[in-house]
This record gives C-alpha cells, structure tokens and sequence, in this order.
C-alpha cells in the first residue's frame, strides 16, 4: 500500500492524526486555488474552511477510485468555487478587492511590488479560457502533477499538456501587451 | 517519432519544478530552444508569483484546530456506537427512529420523502430508509433496498443539478456507491473469519443436499441483476437527460457523476455475474 493511500485508509476509519496530516498536506495548495478563483482573502478564507469541512464530513465515504486523494479534495473545492461564483452571479468572473494583503514582509515597496505583480497575474489568469484557467492553477498554483490535474478535471494527460502549453502561450502573450 | 512541443514543454517544467534550471533544458532539446525558452521564463515568472499567495498562518492554525475538534466529537460519538453490539445498535438504532417518527409525525416523516440533501429533513429521511434496510427480512431484501436507494439519490442528483449544486452532485456519487457496495458486500459474522467481500447472492456449487436452497440463492442473483441493470438504466438516463439541460459551469461535475456511477453499476453486476456463473 502507498504512503498515501495507508493515511488515506486510516483517515477514513476516522484518525484524527491522518486527517490532520492530509489537511498539513494540502491546505496551502487548495486555499491558493480557490484564491485564485474568487481573488478575494476573506471569501477564499471561508471557501476554504468549506472544503475542509466538507472532506471531513464526506471522508468516511471516499471512494478509491483510482483518483489521487488531492483531486478527490480539488473536485470539492472546484465545485465549492462554482456554487458559490453562481450564487454570487460571478460565474466565468474573478473580482479582485481592492485593498488586498497578499504578502508579508518588513520592506513595505517590496510588498507592494509583489502585490501588483499578484493581481497582475490573476487578471491575466481571468482571461485565459475556462480550461487553460483550471489547468494553470492547478498546475502552477497547487503544483498538481499532470496526471493529477487529468484525474481532477477528467481529462486525459494529454490534454492537459496541450492546455497548459496554450495557457502559457496566451499568458505571454498578455504579459507583453501589458507593457 | 517527433515528439509534441507540448510534452517536451511539460518534461521541462518538470524538470525546473525539481530544481534544474532552464538552460539545462534547453541543452537537451535544442532544436526547440528558441521556441521554449521565452515560455520557459514566463512560466518561471509564474510560478514565482503563484507562490507568493500565501495563506495567513493564524487562518490556517484556527481552521486546523476547528477540524481537530471537529473530529474528536465524532470519534467520541464512534466510541460510544463502538461500545454497544452490533445487533443492538441496529435494533436501537431501528426502535429510536420508529419512536422519533411516531413523536415528530406521520407527516415530517412523509414531507421527509421528498427532502434533498441541502434540505433540513434530509437526514430524517436517511434514517428512514436506515429503518427500512435494518427491519428488511433477507439479505436480497436488503440488497434491493440498496439498489433502490441507489436510484433515489441519482433522483437527487438530477434535482441538485437542476439547482446548480455541484458539490451535492459530487457527494451523492459517493453515496451511490455505497449502496451499491452494500449490494455485495455483508457483514462478517463475528464467529467466522474470512477474508475479502461475501456475496449477498452467492451461488456456489449446489451439492445434493443444498439443491434447493443453491436454486434459490441462483433466482437471487438473477434478480438483483434486473433489479441493478434496470436501476442503472434509469439512473443513467435521468443524468444524461440534467447533462443535457445543466448550465455549463456543471456540466464536468455532471459528465463525472455519470462516468463513475456508470462504473459503479457495472462492477457490483459483474461480481453479482460472477457469483451466479460459480
């Protein structure tokens, strides 16, 4: 049995020290998904919180299903993304605060920097097509496998390759339009 | 063969995600290079940014503490449900929810039929069909209750689906599973150790003496796979016709569900086959 699949295993027959090491595993990953998603700290917080307990509420029914358990929790928070984006009208949108703290740190020009550089970023991300967006954050916002994202998403590793790769083309491509 | 820009991109990510760094990857691929390497650097710039969004550490430390005692109250509970027989406890379980129906009506218990997962009488209705199952005279019983229930959440599903409630749709294919798990699978009994998944309609090998009962178990098994097969159809049907209508947004949580419970349906009839033709 792998690794993951034994602190799976124990987490499901309810050890409260598996599940806590799942959520040490995994929680910065799906917290800067779902970040990514609603670009808003406080409804990423919350969403996030969602998540958690929804996985420990629903992991003693988890399935193996040849599904690593990191996309069992990112189908969760996907569909913890999209509930929420639908109820809020937003679907398809990602509405950054305007007054964000994303980055701590002692030298105030440096944060400040960092913190353009970020809502940079997720307007770009907005503005890839729903497909290359998912893989992007999954891949490089959670740093998800390629065979992990195509377990979560459903699609073959060859299509996420070919979504990243195109993702990253329109992200440059939209980078240098900004200067 | 040429290989794909698009793995040979991906093989460098890799490779940079682990430490390399880009002019090694550009060394193994030149006739690439060009097109790779202004990708290779946004992509780097990328990932630089993507990590700096980071998680408030006292968010992540109250949210940990939240599930800890979260779980705690519930291993508290599983300990206390451990400490009574297994009989009992159905039987206890089965005389609280007879009691709890008599003292909160006949009609809670009726409007519990038509609650959904969201809905307040949702668990009212599980413990119904919990009764229901636990009161079952046989196993095939049990196991065509599961079956049921099985179609009933993907009813569920499809009105989740109507509501737009991905994650509801995604924990119902769980749920699906297990009734459909439950078809095959039986409690060990306590006195007896075996090992691996026993099934509800077992057809072995008549001998002369069991002739009767094997016939018996043989017309089980035949019935659980109409029961399961049209129960398959139905379900499938009704999903793909949500599919159909379903906002984008859900269709993927959709197109999954169906996948999965498509594959669920068909192992628990290919081990109920395979019991039948032993």
């Amino acid at each position: 049995m792998s690794i993951e699949k034994d602190v799976v295993s124990r987490a499901i027959k309810g050890d409260g020290g598996a599940f806590a090491q799942l959520y040490e595993e995994h929680f910065d990953r799906i917290y800067r998904y779902v970040y990514l998603k609603v670009g808003n700290q406080a409804e990423a917080e919350d969403l996030t919180q969602e998540v958690f307990v929804k996985a420990l509420e629903a992991i003693g029914s988890y399935k193996w299903r040849n599904l690593p358990f990191v996309a069992w929790l990112f189908r969760i928070a996907h569909n913890q993304v999209i509930d929420y984006l639908r109820k809020q009208g937003k679907v398809g949108k990602v509405v950054l605060e305007d007054d964000i703290t994303l980055v701590s740190g002692s030298n105030p020009a440096f944060m400040a920097e960092r913190e353009l550089e970020i809502e940079e970023l997720i307007n770009n991300v907005k503005k890839l097509s729903p497909a290359q967006r998912e893989v992007i954050s999954l891949r490089f916002g959670s740093g998800l496998s390629v065979a992990e994202v195509a377990k979560a998403l459903g699609k073959n590793p060859g299509t996420v390759k070919a979504l990243q790769y195109n993702g990253i083309v329109a992200l440059r491509k939209l980078m240098l339009g900004d200067r | 063969m040429t290989r794909k820009i698009e793995d040979i991109f991906d093989n460098c990510l890799e490779s940079i995600f682990k430490g390399e760094s880009i002019d090694d990857c550009l060394k193994a691929y030149p006739e690439q290079a060009p097109e790779l390497e202004p990708l290779l650097k946004t992509s780097l710039v990328f990932m630089q940014r993507f990590s700096a969004i980071q998680p408030a550490p006292e968010f992540k430390a109250r949210l940990g503490s939240q599930l800890q005692a979260m779980l705690y109250a519930k291993q508290k509970k599983a300990e206390r449900r451990a400490r009574i027989p297994i009989w009992q406890r159905r039987w206890a379980l089965a005389m609280t929810a007879i009691l709890g129906f008599l003292l909160i009506g006949v009609g809670t218990l009726a409007a519990s039929a038509y609650a959904l997962p969201d809905g307040s009488l949702y668990p009212v209705k599980l413990a119904g069909e919990q009764v229901k199952v636990t009161l079952a005279f046989s196993d095939i019983d049990k196991a065509k209750l599961h079956i049921q229930f099985a179609e009933r959440r993907a009813g569920e599903m499809v009105e989740m689906a109507r509501q737009g409630k991905g994650n509801e749709i995604f924990m119902l294919t769980e749920q699906v599973a297990n009734h459909l798990d439950k078809v095959y699978v039986m409690e060990q009994p306590p006195e007896v150790e075996e090992k691996g998944p026993k099934m509800l309609a077992p057809t072995p090998t008549p001998a002369p003496s069991e002739g009767a009962e094997a016939y018996s178990k043989g017309r089980d098994a035949e019935e659980l796979e109409m029961a399961l097969s049209q129960s398959r159809a139905k379900s499938l049907a009704a999903l793909r016709n949500a599919l159909d209508k379903a906002p984008e947004e859900l269709k993927p949580v959709l197109q999954q569900a169906i996948e999965d419970m498509e594959e669920d349906y068909n192992k628990t009839i290919s081990i109920i086959e395979s019991g039948s033709s032993q």
